[in-house]
């Protein structure tokens, strides 16, 4: 029932949903996501998988999701796509130094959190004296 | 003889290969060649149920700044508090950018879900795949054109706030049907103790011995989840800030700077986009109050100079999620709807200089029209509206969306 107000509002209002091309995007996005995205990612798992020594794969793994997510997010800002409309207010920083900065913090803190997790504790080091 | 048993027969590595690569429907998430110890029913409950609360209040923030922009004659919108719709807008934009790692990780993680092999046995699978194409289409949909119409990128040709709105509801249903289907499960799996087998125990699964918590290499379970919580966590701190002055500093990933624009100020549209550059500051200008009235009116600028003036603080808060307080002065709208002698009960459209604007004509119910802080402002924070916030008038009134506080206003038409 609530799907279909949806599609009644889509057809409803035609001259501004486009529905042909809202269907494009609509399944374009399913498509892209589930016979492209999904699998590059399986795949750089695999190669994760082979590549990085078992004790630091958690970290690796939890950098590349967040500044993954944090790429993904900005690519408009960082492609600048807003310039067009001549808003000088509009996407006003070097999105891209930016980026950058957060994702150079973000791994400073894994690495500080792996270094934490992986030394050995004080107990076995006086243990092993 | 069925096809597998001549897939088997005839091309033993593409059988092989098919059932290594494909699951099976009714096994658990984590077999054959999906072998993570993160595919887990329990991990994908709490992934769905953070999804279910975010789509959840992003269709309800978002259905009141539709009902804002497209009012309803039987449901006026609230006047106060005056801070309402930036309140929801800014929930609406945090929470659908919170969302984009949430769904990223949901949707790997039920991946293998999709190549299952039979992909339906009976019709309700049939129903459930259908639900599921609405949902996932519309989930990708909603978050992507969100985040693209925030970063002012449009790589298509449809209205997005028509589309948005319309898909909303297509994601709302199909997210209904996939709650109805999963509840036993979900709520099961919230429920129960994550099992977490020792190394002792040696549980068996469809693809081989199940991996006890902690006992592999790579993310756990809660690692996952705390990786995923913090992608969300970060991308709301680094943009929240353009609507909330607490984290200003922190918002480097904002679409918008506060503190940046003329007046200090961002806009969204400018005069010259507008294209009212020279409409705006002719000496020729005029202020016309027609419609339902005694005595129409058309003012000069020092006609409306004659008017008293007011102060209001009121915030501009934009669909996009940016907002911020200014102090505003102008006319009281009310004032001018008296001398033109407009009814009491009188809403009105206010109209701008700019054309083939969706957002040329906005209503103003018979509330607002009266309100003491609805104004035809003349300054902000002190000093002449700039061309780019509206000079030489502006409707400004308090819990509207920005894009209804018409700039370059030029007629009112009572109702």
């Amino acid at each position: 029932m609530v799907i279909f107000w949806g599609l009644r509002d889509l057809l409803h209002h035609h001259i501004d949903t486009r529905p042909p091309e809202t269907a494009r995007f609509f399944v374009a996005g399913a498509v892209i996501n589930d016979g492209f995205f999904i699998p590059v990612v399986l795949l750089l798992g695999i190669a994760l998988a082979r590549v990085v020594p078992g004790r630091w794969r958690a970290y690796v793994q939890a950098g590349l999701i967040i500044a993954g997510c944090l790429a993904l997010f900005t690519y408009p800002e960082v492609r600048d796509y807003a310039h067009i409309l001549h808003n000088p207010t509009s996407l006003p920083y070097n999105y891209t130094e930016h980026l950058l900065a957060v994702i150079l913090v973000v791994w400073i803190g894994i690495a500080a959190l792996a270094v934490v997790r992986t030394r050995p504790s004080r107990a076995k080091r006086r243990g092993g004296r | 003889m069925s096809a597998v048993s001549v897939l088997e027969q005839r091309a033993p590595r593409i059988n092989k290969a098919l059932h290594h690569y494909t699951t099976d429907p009714d096994l658990p998430l984590g077999q054959h060649a999906y072998q993570s110890p993160l595919r887990d029913e329990r991990l994908a409950a709490w992934l769905g149920a953070a999804l279910g609360i975010l789509f959840t209040v992003c269709f309800l923030t978002g259905l009141f700044d539709h009902i804002q922009q497209h009012p309803l004659t039987w449901l006026p919108v609230p006047r106060r508090p005056l801070w309402l719709f930036r309140v929801t807008q800014g929930v609406h934009v945090a929470c659908g950018i919170a969302l984009m790692p949430v769904l990223i990780a949901k949707l790997w993680l039920v991946w293998p879900r999709l190549v299952s092999l039979p992909p339906f046995r009976k019709v309700a699978d049939v129903v459930e795949r259908v639900g599921l194409f609405a949902l996932v289409g519309g989930g990708i949909f909603m978050v992507f054109t969100g985040i693209a119409n925030i970063a002012q990128w449009y790589p298509w040709r449809f209205s997005f706030e028509a589309s948005h709105y319309a898909v909303a509801w297509i994601t709302m249903g199909g997210l209904i049907a996939h709650l109805g289907a999963k509840w036993t499960i979900t709520r099961r799996s919230l429920r129960r103790r994550s099992r977490r087998p020792g190394l002792a125990e040696a549980a068996v699964g469809a693809g081989g011995p199940l991996v006890a918590e902690g006992q592999h290499d790579g993310l756990t379970r809660r690692g996952f989840l705390v990786t995923v919580g913090s992608a969300s966590g970060i991308l709301t701190l680094t943009t929240v800030g353009q609507t909330l002055r607490l984290f200003r500093r922190l918002a480097v990933l904002a679409p918008r700077a506060p503190g940046s624009g003329p007046q200090g100020h961002p806009v969204n549209r400018s005069a010259a986009n507008a294209g009212v550059l020279a409409s705006s500051a002719s000496p020729d200008y005029r202020l016309t109050v027609a419609g339902r009235v005694l005595t129409p009116l058309s003012l000069s600028l020092d006609d409306l100079a004659s008017f008293p003036s007011h102060e209001a603080t009121l915030p501009i808060a934009c669909v996009e999620g940016w907002s911020y307080t200014a102090r505003w002065r102008g006319i009281r709208l009310r004032d001018l709807l008296h001398a033109a002698g407009a009814p009491a009960d009188a809403a009105v459209h206010v109209i701008s200089l700019e054309q083939h604007s969706p957002y040329s004509v906005s209503y103003v119910n018979h509330f607002q029209a009266h309100d003491i802080d609805t104004l035809l402002a003349t300054h902000l924070d002190g000093k002449v509206l700039d061309p780019d916030h509206g000079y030489p008038l502006r409707l400004i009134g308090p819990d509207r969306p920005g894009v209804t506080q018409t700039k370059w206003v030029t007629s009112v038409v009572v109702l």
